[in-house]
């Protein structure tokens, strides 16, 4: 009965959580990053160098998820590569490529919108916060906490990815999975706007008219008399709706607020 | 700015280069990258940190979440934290601007945009030039050298980070600064250009927030919790840590309604199999 030693699993590990994005081209995003995390389990698990280097096929195709949650496909592949140096039965390249490609786009999807999209905005959030008047004690926050907790859910994932093997798939697609992710996003939108009512403020000087005592009355303060910085709001939605339902590049629409916030300006329109 | 000041800055965007950073995922891409954590290391390299992280805090709120699906890159904040925080303090401080006024961080919005697209240049660079290694690798890689895996994945693309991080972010802090100061020393803030800049400065932000947002959204009718986050920070004032309390609670609420459908429908066909 072959087993992967503790050291090399750390190994895997390690190599996966520094080097899955650093040789990133398109054509092979983290191909190479996957392969270096697997040679040293090939090369405990298999003799000759004949078989080390038939088995390491197995991992060059294409591979690209969101690479701290996919911690837990190394892991699944780590421990069925196990299971194949014991004689397994039905664990073949094919398999494990099936694996592999049926995992990459429900976690990237998973990653994107947890991790990246949710988790980092509102510790980023919470540091700027701290951050306030140019206190250290902001960015000291964010390094401490997204590195601890960050590594300790990568282990966790992919030692739970290397003891439940195939079985770990429920896991991710699984009911429970499924609902959690979308109860977790409910939370980032609510947050998203929190965010965008303290960090954005978009005004207008238009003067709409005169009152009885002769000082301007300002469209501004009419309109946050009906719904506070409703302005900044729409300008919000305005940008998410050119880039979610018109499919234009966030650059593109950058370059068009570009124009909105000068030719508003020089037209006494905004600002 | 000195020589030594601009090769340090230079060596840390190499460490930050967004997903290919030479530190990793974790530590290059998502810490030393994001704005608010280099203003911190630029603060310490320029030797003001607290006028840094002043400037660094608006330009991090602009690119507060980057999602990069496929390798399309919305923008690699390489450039925007370590070429445009050193030329946005260099000109804020030049002008006699308060770094946390409305003038310096209009400006340093701006900037923020504008380096940003530098910044994907310089990705799709770095990503072409890895092509070369990867094909040096597989190449051997045939020939049955394993040895030659590590260096294609960690050694190689130091490469591409001397020629397309270290150099360019070196070359215009340097020659930048200088550029950048001798501007902003006779800036006039009354006049309607500069105006308008920091007007772009203030209508940017909301692109950055929409970035993040279609990263969360994916109904339409999902966008009223986005209202009631913003209802409940400029309405009723909430803190954002008080906002995500309240969104944790339709978090928890949304989840047990969730599995409790689901768990309440399977009971209704275990009756049924009874009868």
């Amino acid at each position: 009965m072959k087993k992967i030693s503790k050291k090399t699993l750390n190994s895997s590990f390690w190599r996966w959580w520094y080097g899955n994005l650093t040789c990133f081209s398109h054509e092979h995003m983290q191909t190479w990053g996957y392969m270096w995390s697997m040679l040293p389990i090939i090369q405990e698990l298999y003799a000759t160098k004949e078989e080390q280097q038939e088995k390491l096929r197995t991992y060059y195709p294409f591979f690209n998820t969101e690479p701290q949650i996919g911690c837990i496909v190394v892991g699944i592949t780590a421990g069925l590569e196990e299971a194949r140096a014991n004689g397994a039965e039905g664990i073949d390249d094919e398999m494990i490529n099936g694996i592999r490609a049926g995992l990459m786009g429900p976690l990237a999807g998973i990653g994107d919108s947890l991790i990246v999209g949710t988790y980092i905005p509102i510790l980023l959030g919470i540091a700027v916060g701290f951050a306030e008047g140019g206190s250290v004690l902001g960015p000291l926050f964010y390094i401490v906490v997204w590195n601890l907790t960050s590594i300790i859910f990568q282990k966790f994932v992919y030692d739970k990815g290397y003891e439940l093997g195939g079985s770990a798939v429920e896991l991710i697609v699984g009911e429970q999975a499924t609902a959690f992710r979308e109860s977790v996003v409910v939370l980032g939108q609510v947050v998203v706007g929190a965010m965008a009512a303290s960090w954005v403020n978009i005004t207008t000087p238009i003067q709409i008219a005169t009152n009885s005592e002769g000082e301007p009355v300002l469209l501004q303060g009419n309109l946050d008399g009906a719904f506070p910085k409703i302005l900044t709001m729409l300008f919000v939605l305005f940008a998410w709706w050119l880039m979610a339902k018109k499919n234009i590049t966030p650059i593109k629409v950058l370059f068009l607020f570009v124009i909105i916030g000068f030719l508003g300006s020089v037209a006494g329109i905004l600002g | 700015m000195t020589w030594l000041q601009a090769i340090l800055i230079g060596l840390m965007s190499a460490t930050a280069a967004s997903t290919i950073a030479c530190l990793g995922t974790t530590v290059g891409n998502y810490t030393l990258n994001r704005p608010l954590v280099a203003s911190l290391f630029v603060g310490l390299i320029m030797g003001d940190v607290q006028g840094c992280i002043q400037i660094g805090i608006p330009m991090q709120v602009m690119w507060i979440a980057l999602v990069t699906p496929g390798g399309t890159v919305a923008s690699d904040l390489r450039a925007v934290s370590y070429i445009g925080i050193p030329l946005a303090y260099v000109g804020a401080k030049a002008a006699g601007w308060d770094f946390s006024g409305t003038e310096a961080q209009g400006l340093a919005s701006s900037i923020s945009a504008m380096t940003g697209v530098i910044g994907i240049t310089l990705f799709y660079g770095t990503a072409m030039m890895n092509l070369i290694w990867q094909h040096i690798g597989w190449a051997r890689l045939d020939k049955g050298d394993f040895s030659i895996i590590g260096k294609v994945d960690v050694l190689f693309p130091l490469i591409s980070h001397f020629v397309l991080s270290f150099l360019p972010c070196t070359l215009l802090c340097y020659y930048g600064s200088t550029a950048v100061a001798d501007l902003f020393a006779v800036l006039d803030v009354s006049v309607w250009y500069v105006k308008a800049l920091i007007t772009v400065g203030a209508v940017l932000p909301a692109v950055g927030i929409a970035i993040l947002l279609k990263s969360v959204v994916t109904k339409t009718a999902d966008l009223l919790y986005f209202m009631l986050g913003f209802a409940l920070a400029a309405s009723m004032h909430l803190t954002l840590i008080a906002a995500t309390v309240v969104g944790g609670v339709f978090a928890l609420v949304n989840y047990q309604l969730t599995m409790s459908k689901s768990s309440g429908g399977a009971a209704v066909a275990n009756d049924e199999e009874d009868i």
